[in-house]
């Protein structure tokens, strides 16, 4: 097992395209760390560099306190499993697993020992004589994760390993990743272009845009305390909402009306200097309430435009007559979705305010 | 507008069946979705009632009128099919505006009247930026939202989509199927809509008709769907997670009925529901085997014991959505899953409890074998 770090790692393409800039963080031994972000954000790069298929441009990347840039893959002892399983189609499912360790030239009942070991562990002992051409996508994955693991690694590197396979499917995948990392304790990092993924199995997420890390830090860090709106947009689905305001007093926001102002209070309060200044105002779909009357924190009725039901929930979309028409996604439970054209009244809540600075995209300190 | 009527439609490809005694009614205005897996009938179904596939038997009607040997141009539907089908050498608008420009459909518009349309159109589903490109310089997504704005430009009897969404990133799919949804509200039209995906059909539908090998196992809203499966495939079908089906065996002891399903797992069935249950329990190898289903948030979890029917397992493993919780437990030839609300943390391995929300236990036929992924 290995410490991961990488330490101002910057990946430069020829003709001066960054594809990965000053990229430093920690994957701490044993831990499950998910790179995330979409596509062209330089997330495969950067993994590319720790498994040593690509060459580091500038900066250092350490294995247990060891710098490894020059490296080859097989000297850094990564197991990969990429989208695509890369099985040798020849090959028995048993000797596909069996493979690395034939390599290394290891004795027959040894590597027995330790193929059936791990067959049994990701539950493949029925289907070690089939040939991966008889397989489904789970069991390949399941295959080459196998294979991967078998080498016993420093380090396992998944890149979007069950992003394509079927819903269920991938449900089921994540609940087997999770249960070989926990078994195994091996320093995973989980490369997904999916939020949902990431926050569904890691236990930190590095938050990557335009070739650089917007956030570090685990799943309630970055989902309470975003470290700009990028990051609050990307995490959550129904996204977050956005409305603009204006600071009160340093525990209150406002926002415009027809009748003049609503006012919200928030929870902590910001600096004296920002009072008076114009901010966006985000709040989370899933975490505003409807009620069915106006209360304080309740001010501004809503109609339910448009009713979009998910099975245990449903996403409402709410307009906001008052507040210039601005619309908003609520989520609520499955069973009461109520019906369009209702008037509701989303309470919010002081701990659910987030405050944006509009220029800088960045959350107002709060204390 | 027009309702559109299915009474016993069959399509026979030689001796192979694709659709097998369809009826059901898309009623004026409505939006109804027909999801299945890949070759279940359903595109076949649309069309049928395109006109573009010849019926084997039944009727297909628009309102009250038989149209099976109407030609598909007399129909007065509108199409977007997966594929997209654009001219290559128009532009994003031409191809938009191309169905009004068309002969026969009477009015004629002027050119504002025709770019009104066109932008109405394309800014609801957010291409207004790309009207003066062509097909060549767009995405995938972006060509079928084009293909979706032609399909939409006209105001037929009946819209028919097939997968019109299905090439669009998750996020993208997500806005546009708002905008579709919004579409339709807006302006009252009839939709029928097919999708392999429940969950557009769940979102978008005012009833959907679920489609397995030709024959339609269930009709009903989004909710009812949902909530009350008429079989074990639709419940594995729709629904993320999709409900959890475990198979076992009923004993009955002192007049009291218990569900087994191996080990620890027993739990008692209150009175009112066996009923029910009777109706699909199966007798094999002189056992009484039902399978049971239940949603992943109709299971309690916890460290100390719940109830008198609650049962011990021990964790397989724990994933997480930003704010609940998904619990896997690992049976013989299955995973069971439950959902808590909130962040909470077990030990692998660890036996916690479960207890089982009785009220939306629901029992079936089988109808397929589960294994694990």
């Amino acid at each position: 097992m290995s410490k991961v770090t990488l330490n101002r790692v910057w990946k430069i393409y020829e003709g001066n395209v960054v594809a990965v800039k000053e990229a430093t963080f920690t994957c701490e031994d044993g831990e499950f760390l998910a790179i995330v972000g979409p596509s062209g954000c330089g997330k495969s790069s950067l993994l590319r560099m720790i498994a040593g298929l690509e060459a580091i441009t500038r900066g250092e990347i350490l294995f247990n306190g060891q710098v490894v840039n020059n490296l080859g893959p097989q000297e850094r002892n990564i197991a990969l499993a990429f989208e695509s399983y890369a099985l040798y189609p020849l090959l028995s499912v048993y000797e596909n697993i069996a493979f690395p360790l034939r390599a290394q030239g290891l004795r027959k009942s040894e590597v027995d020992k330790k193929v059936r070991s791990i067959a049994e562990t990701l539950d493949l002992t029925s289907i070690l004589k089939r040939k991966p051409s008889a397989l489904s996508g789970g069991h390949a994955q399941r295959v080459s994760l196998a294979r991967a693991l078998i080498r016993e690694p420093n380090v396992t590197l998944l890149d979007e390993p069950i992003s394509h396979m079927d819903q269920r499917v991938r449900l089921e995948m994540r609940a087997r990743i999770r249960r070989l990392h926990d078994e195994f304790k091996t320093t995973t990092i989980y490369v997904t272009h999916d939020q949902g993924e990431a926050v569904a199995l890691c236990d930190r997420l590095v938050v990557l845009n335009l070739a650089e890390i917007q956030q570090y830090g685990t799943v309630d860090e970055i989902w309470n305390h975003p470290a700009n709106r990028f990051v609050a947009n990307f995490v959550g689905e129904p996204q977050i909402n956005f409305f603009d305001g204006k600071v009160e007093t340093p525990h209150d926001v406002s926002v415009p009306t027809k009748k003049g102002k609503a006012t919200f209070k928030f929870t902590g309060k910001v600096d004296q200097k920002y009072v008076g200044s114009e901010v966006a105002i985000g709040v989370r779909p899933q975490q505003i309430e409807l009620s069915p009357s106006k209360e304080e924190k309740a001010p501004i009725p809503g109609s339910v435009e448009l009713i979009e039901f998910q099975g245990d929930s449903a996403i409402l979309t709410v307009k906001l007559e008052n507040l210039d028409n601005t619309e908003i996604k609520v989520v609520v439970p499955g069973e009461r979705v109520g019906s369009v054209g209702e008037t509701v009244w989303p309470e919010f809540r002081p701990e659910i305010i987030y405050l944006f600075d509009k220029e800088t995209q960045l959350p107002i300190k709060r204390t | 507008m027009a309702e559109v009527r299915l009474e016993n439609v069959t399509k026979m490809y030689g001796r192979k069946i694709a659709v097998n005694n369809v009826s059901f009614s898309c009623k004026e205005g409505e939006l109804f979705s027909i999801i299945g897996p890949a070759g279940a009938g359903k595109t076949t179904t649309l069309k049928m009632i395109a006109g573009i596939e010849k019926i084997t038997s039944g009727t297909i009607y628009f309102d009250e009128r038989p149209v099976n040997e109407m030609p598909p141009q007399e129909r007065d539907v509108a199409m977007a099919f997966e594929s997209y089908n654009l001219y290559p050498h128009f532009s994003a608008y031409d191809n938009i505006a191309f169905p009004l420009r068309a002969p026969k459909r009477g009015e004629r518009l002027s050119r504002a009247e025709e770019r009104q349309r066109v932008e109405e159109v394309a800014g609801f589903l957010g291409i207004t930026g790309l009207l003066d490109r062509r097909p060549v310089e767009l995405s995938g997504g972006e060509k079928q939202r084009v293909s979706l704005a032609r399909a939409m430009i006209r105001k037929p009897e009946v819209y028919l989509l097939d997968e019109p969404i299905a090439h669009l990133d998750a996020r993208l799919k997500f806005s546009t199927q708002t905008a579709l949804k919004r579409l339709a509200s807006k302006l009252g039209i009839t939709i029928i809509y097919v999708t392999h995906d429940y969950r557009e059909a769940l979102a978008l539908s005012d009833r959907i008709a679920v489609l397995r090998r030709g024959v339609i196992e269930q009709t009903g809203t989004s909710e009812e769907v949902y909530s009350t499966p008429a079989t074990d495939f639709i419940g594995r079908f729709v629904g993320e997670p999709p409900i959890n089906l475990i198979d076992g065996e009923v004993i009955t002891k002192d007049k009291k009925t218990f569900f087994n399903a191996g080990d620890d797992f027993t739990i008692q069935i209150r009175d009112e529901l066996v009923g029910e249950m009777e109706k699909v329990v199966k007798q094999e190898d002189n056992k009484r085997k039902v399978r049971l289903g239940i949603r992943c948030a109709r299971i309690n979890v916890a460290k100390d014991k719940i109830s008198d029917n609650s049962f011990q397992l021990p964790v397989y493993a724990i994933t997480h959505e930003a704010a609940s919780t998904l619990i896997t437990f690992e049976l013989k030839d299955t995973f069971l899953a439950a959902k808590i609300e909130g962040r909470v943390d077990y030990d692998m391995s660890e036996k916690v409890w479960l207890d089982f929300d009785q009220d939306h236990v629901l029992f079936f036929k089988k109808t397929f074998e589960i294994s694990k992924a």
